[in-house]
């Protein structure tokens, strides 16, 4: 119990230290505890591991966090570029086999805490909103049969084909209820699902939903806003993400125009970063992209915050920069992060997201 | 007329014309002092009263939110919440904490919390303010924790923010104030609802008032307009100046007023802060009220208004003037509409109109139905001085219509507030001695045992000469013959004679005596009325864990208090029983305080005690009430001393005007004295029958604010006390101002005869 209620208090001493350092963005979260004893009964992702579905689309209480994230590149009924993101967290603060029935509610269990954030972008504002929730109450959860996941009343559902998604969610002066079409499999990231985060091997499993069609309306400071555009489903577990030194990570997740996709990220340290990503053609199967084939190179800062990119991947012929709109997109929950749309330009045009942690400022 | 005003350059209107219109006030400097007095005056009663009103409403909106800073959601079918009901607000998107209350089997009271759950409450508010005290049992734990723990009593209450409202919740959940100490908020607020409500009533007073100074130095200047007027001075060119004169004069005499005002209710204030700070320990005093704009520019309309109200109307007179029985009849009518509305309306908005109806009504139908009864008294009479008296009544009623209506209004109003201070005095010093019963009130630590300070109590009765004590135990308990609706529960042991001197709205034979030998109980007043429970009635209760009967010994006042509540003998609470709070009250005697704490430190193992100085908090708190009282009986005293000194004024005027004409009595053979005498009754009849008439609208207006306004606006009622001494005293007063007028007549007699002339520059030929 006391080493529970350590790590629920740490998770909210986070956030007050945030402010001050680099370090602890919420991809710090992972390593809270690694060496502890209990770290030996999550299970940790590897090479070998594959991904089942539909049962991946629910959660994984024996591994230690994992999330479901959705970015939307959106315009409204004038063109207007609109960015918007949900994103529901599970920390586990004990493992919990699969097998094992979830803990009664009348014990007010604290096997895990949910976070969920929710955020939308338009005309260089940044609306934003977090929510917590302990789980094993029903006030936060997921399921995979049929697909939900909640935390309060920001809710994401999908039908019974799993092929039509609807998703709800408010916040002070924002709100948005959208209708997700998932056209197209499960993408699979790293090798077979396993994506590595590091060379000495820590790294999650991860997969993503990449052509998304969505619709429905966002609802700014009382002015109802009807929307269409895409969207990027991912799906990511782990019980060890980050190694110890790891700073944050740069991500990013690019619709270009041509049809093709790509999926990138780098993860910073002292020593040098790792890069690695999934390039994914209009017509074709996806590609792993190595450290050595891609390169990622900052180009303009604001704020501390670098938000001009040079994204290369020499062997497709790819020599991008991606731009974040005017404004600031800081996500200032309990662990502050940078999350905003970008416009793609150079050898592609196209547009996606980006997602910055563990940046000073932050 | 057209072609005269080229006689004269265009300095004449720049210069002269002023000059001309201000002369009157040099030949009148009281007149202009006494408009400017008014005009001081009455901006500094009504902006003391409502500088006070939003000083002190500020200040006990301040105190609930200290003493219940939180609230929380209830199931409307009283019904204790569950985990399910916790899951359902937040799947609906209402920010509620749990606030799990255990009493484990040994050791002290634990409080379950989740902090994960609090989030939505953002930092620093109410109840995130509980979350900065480390979850370390003491008392507070993760709700995993406290939910784990054997215990013998455990409650889950949903703490919600001060934002949530009432609409944010799905059906089936209600709010409600969460306190861990009694609500004492709805007392003062009534007080001050009622306060405003006068403040109201001031201003109109006194724009009464003022239109009446204000039209008889219009009438004395008749003769001046009229010689403008044929140098060529259009109408439109002198009301233009009038109107530059009022707002000018008005201006400078509206700023000192504000400025008297503040400073009036400055001085009380601070006084009304420091008892608030000592009632509560905490620092409630909200400091000043609204700032200069709002009373400078009210008080800027009310004279403008009331002066040049006549001038605007002036152009519409003739289509307004309506004949007598019209306006008889549609006065009558405006009265009853306003004393039906006011009987039925549904709420306070209603209320206030119908109020305004009835005093409309009333304003309009009095100096009629005075002038009315005159003549009918007239007719009647068969002594000629009678008769003669009775008529001349009659154009007084007619003339004086402005300030004798202030006068009825200023006498009800004063009526009214004498009954309800009295009352709001009666009750706020009964609810003192419920509240701070003995001189000193000690809180058991958490963790301590405060039965074991009660046995060294009672092993201390025989030696220390004056001791008076009791444990206080508060908590909560189920009433099972009301659907299991939760009840706070006041238990206290011994019930000694601290407890005895409360007042008692209904009670058995020997309630207290009962009470002590644990047989029965008490209940609060509000939960008597909910569920229609009274004396020797039987009390169905599910104490801890265990049911539980108890006859109704007592009713007993609440205050305002909307929770209902359970007094009970302490000794009679099964160990099941979840103690929320626990307190020793005692009255130390002789030797002071100082032994008791020492003793009690030392049983209870801890270095400093919480103890809070009752005695002088009564004190002090009964003083500034004491002030806050006498300062509204001065305010409207004051507002009843303007209006008799503008009786007086208009009163005095309006005699000598007709001095020539009460000289002809002398003529027709009656002695000067004789006359004199005629004077004194005519003048003792007006102000006598004004205050006569005042009288209902006075209890009227009384019965309206503790029985109308109050329930509507807080939903309990003041006991409605009527005061038939002042009655007497007001009618005295009244009949002082009479003989003032008299008083004054009779110089006015003896001085030389005044030109007939003049008895038309008031506002007619009447004889």
């Amino acid at each position: 119990m006391n080493r529970r209620m350590g790590l629920l208090l740490g998770l909210l001493l986070f956030a007050g230290c945030s402010g001050d350092t680099g370090d602890e963005g919420f991809a710090g979260l992972a390593g809270l505890e690694q060496g502890a004893v209990s770290d030996t009964l999550y299970l940790q992702p590897g090479p070998g591991v594959r991904l089942s579905f539909p049962a991946d689309f629910g959660p994984h209480p024996q591994h230690r966090i994992e999330w479901w994230y959705l970015t939307a590149n959106l315009e409204t009924a004038v063109g207007e570029p609109l960015g918007l993101q949900w994103t529901q967290f599970r920390q586990a603060l004990e493992p919990r086999a699969a097998s094992e029935p979830a803990p009664a509610a009348t014990d007010w269990p604290l096997q895990a805490a949910w976070m969920a954030h929710g955020a939308v972008s338009w005309k260089g504002q940044h609306y934003f909103a977090e929510k917590l929730a302990r789980g094993d109450m029903g006030s936060a959860g997921a399921t995979a049969v049929p697909f939900k996941v909640w935390l309060d009343n920001w809710q994401l559902r999908g039908n019974a084909d799993n092929d039509r998604w609807h998703l709800q969610a408010a916040g002070d002066g924002w709100s948005y209820d959208l209708t997700l079409s998932i056209e197209g499999a499960p993408v699979a990231h790293g090798e077979e699902g396993f994506s590595a985060k590091s060379a000495s091997g820590e790294g999650s499993m991860y997969f993503s939903l990449v052509d998304i069609a969505i619709t429905g309306e966002v609802t700014l400071d009382g002015e109802v806003l009807v929307v269409r555009g895409k969207g990027w489903f991912d799906r990511e577990w782990s019980s060890q993400l980050l190694k110890t030194g790891q700073k944050g990570w740069d991500w990013f997740a690019l619709h270009l125009d041509s049809g093709d996709k790509l999926m990138a990220f780098r993860l910073r340290d002292d020593s040098g970063s790792f890069l690695s990503g999934t390039w994914l053609p209009a017509e074709g199967d996806p590609v792993r992209l190595s450290s050595e084939e891609l390169s990622l190179k900052e180009l303009e800062r604001r704020k501390d915050v670098p938000v001009r990119w040079q994204l290369s991947i020499p062997a497709y012929q790819v020599e991008l920069q991606l731009n974040a709109p005017p404004g600031d997109y800081l996500n200032r929950g309990l662990y502050p992060y940078w999350e905003s749309p970008v416009n793609v330009s150079g050898s592609h045009s196209g547009e996606g997201y980006m997602e910055l942690t563990g940046y000073r400022t932050q | 007329m057209k072609g005269l005003p080229s006689l004269f350059p265009p300095t004449f209107h720049t210069f002269f014309l002023p000059g001309g219109l201000l002369s009157h006030y040099r030949r009148h400097p009281l007149q202009l002092l006494a408009l400017a007095a008014m005009i001081v005056i009455a901006t500094m009663l009504w902006t003391g009263v409502n500088h006070l009103t939003s000083q002190a409403r500020a200040s006990l909106n301040q105190s609930e939110q200290a003493v219940a800073e939180r609230q929380q959601v209830v199931r409307n079918d009283g019904r204790a919440l569950a985990i399910d009901d916790f899951v359902a607000l937040r799947l609906a998107g209402v920010c509620v904490m749990p606030w799990l209350e255990v009493t484990p089997e040994t050791g002290s009271r634990l409080v379950g919390i989740d902090p994960l759950a609090a989030h939505c409450f953002g930092a620093g508010t109410g109840a995130s303010q509980a979350l900065d005290q480390p979850l370390d049992g003491k008392p507070f734990v993760d709700v995993y924790a406290a939910a784990g723990v054997s215990a013998r009593e455990s409650r889950l209450y949903l703490l919600t923010p001060e934002a949530t409202q009432a609409t944010d919740l799905p059906g089936g959940y209600s709010l409600k104030t969460f306190a861990t100490s009694p609500d004492t908020g709805e007392l003062g607020d009534s007080f001050l609802l009622n306060l405003e409500a006068l403040g109201v009533l001031v201003l109109l007073i006194t724009a009464l008032l003022l239109r009446a100074v204000y039209l008889l130095g219009l009438a004395q200047r008749r003769a001046s307009f009229v010689l403008l007027h044929r140098f060529g001075v259009s109408p439109e060119q002198v009301q233009r100046w009038l109107v530059l004169e009022i707002l000018v004069l008005a201006l400078v005499c509206v700023v000192p007023g504000v400025w008297l005002g503040r400073w009036l209710a400055a001085g009380l204030g601070g006084g009304f802060g420091q008892a608030l700070d000592g009632l509560f320990d905490i620092p409630l005093y909200a400091g000043q009220g609204h700032g200069w704009i709002t009373p400078v520019l009210v008080m800027l309309a009310v004279v403008v208004l009331a002066c040049l109200g006549d001038l605007i109307l002036l152009r519409f007179r003739g289509r307004l003037s309506l004949p007598v029985p019209v306006r008889a009849g549609l006065a009558t009518a405006l009265l009853v509409a306003g004393l039906v509305l006011a009987w039925l309306g549904p709420s306070l908005a209603w209320v206030f109109g119908a109020v305004a109806l009835v005093f409309a009504g009333a304003g309009w139908l009095t100096p009629a139905a005075v002038a009315h009864l005159a003549y009918w008294c007239a007719d009647r009479s068969q002594v000629p001085l009678a008769r003669w008296r009775y008529r001349e009544l009659a154009v007084l009623a007619r003339q004086l219509t402005l300030p004798l209506v202030a006068l009825q209004f200023a006498l009800a109003m004063v009526l009214s507030v004498q009954a309800l201070v009295t009352t709001f005095e009666d009750t706020f010093d009964r609810w003192l001695g419920q509240r701070l019963e003995a001189a000193y009130y000690i809180e058991v630590p958490a963790g301590a045992d405060g039965r074991k300070a009660a046995e060294w109590l009672t092993s201390q009765q025989a030696s220390i000469p004056g001791l008076q004590w009791h444990r206080v135990v508060r908590g909560q308990a189920q009433l099972a013959n009301a659907g299991s609706l939760q009840v706070d529960v006041f238990a206290v042991s011994p019930v000694g004679s601290l407890m005895r001197a409360w007042a008692l709205v209904e009670a058995a034979d020997q309630p207290w005596e009962t009470l002590a030998s644990g047989e029965g109980g008490m209940i609060n007043e509000q939960l008597a009325r909910r569920q229609r429970l009274e004396v020797g009635d039987s009390l169905q209760l599910i104490v801890g864990d265990q049911p539980q009967a108890f006859s109704v010994l007592g009713v007993y006042p609440d205050y305002g208090r909307p929770v209902g509540e359970v007094l009970l003998n302490a000794e009679t609470l099964p160990e099941t029983f979840n103690i929320r709070f626990e307190s020793i009250s005692v009255s130390p005697g002789e030797p002071g305080i100082a032994p008791v704490t020492d003793a009690l430190q030392r049983i209870w193992g801890v270095n400093a005690l919480t103890v809070r100085d009752n005695g002088t908090i009564r004190e002090l708190a009964t003083g500034v009430f004491d002030q806050t009282f006498a300062l509204t009986r001065a305010m409207t005293l004051l507002t009843l001393i303007l209006a008799a000194s503008a009786l007086l004024m208009m009163g005095w005027v309006f005699f000598s005007t007709r001095a020539w004409y009460f000289r002809l009595l002398v003529v027709w053979g009656m002695s000067q004295r004789e006359v004199a005498d005629q004077l004194q009754r005519l003048a003792l009849l007006l102000t006598g029958g004004i205050a006569v008439l005042a009288l209902p609208l006075g209890i009227w207006l009384t019965w309206v604010l503790v029985h109308r306004i109050n329930p509507l606006a807080f939903g309990w009622s003041l006991p409605m006390a009527v005061y038939p001494a002042f009655w007497l005293e007001l009618c005295i007063l009244s009949l002082a101002i009479g003989l003032s007028i008299a008083a004054l007549m009779r110089r006015q007699l003896g001085s030389p005869a005044v030109a007939p002339a003049s008895a038309s520059a008031l506002t007619g030929d009447e004889r």
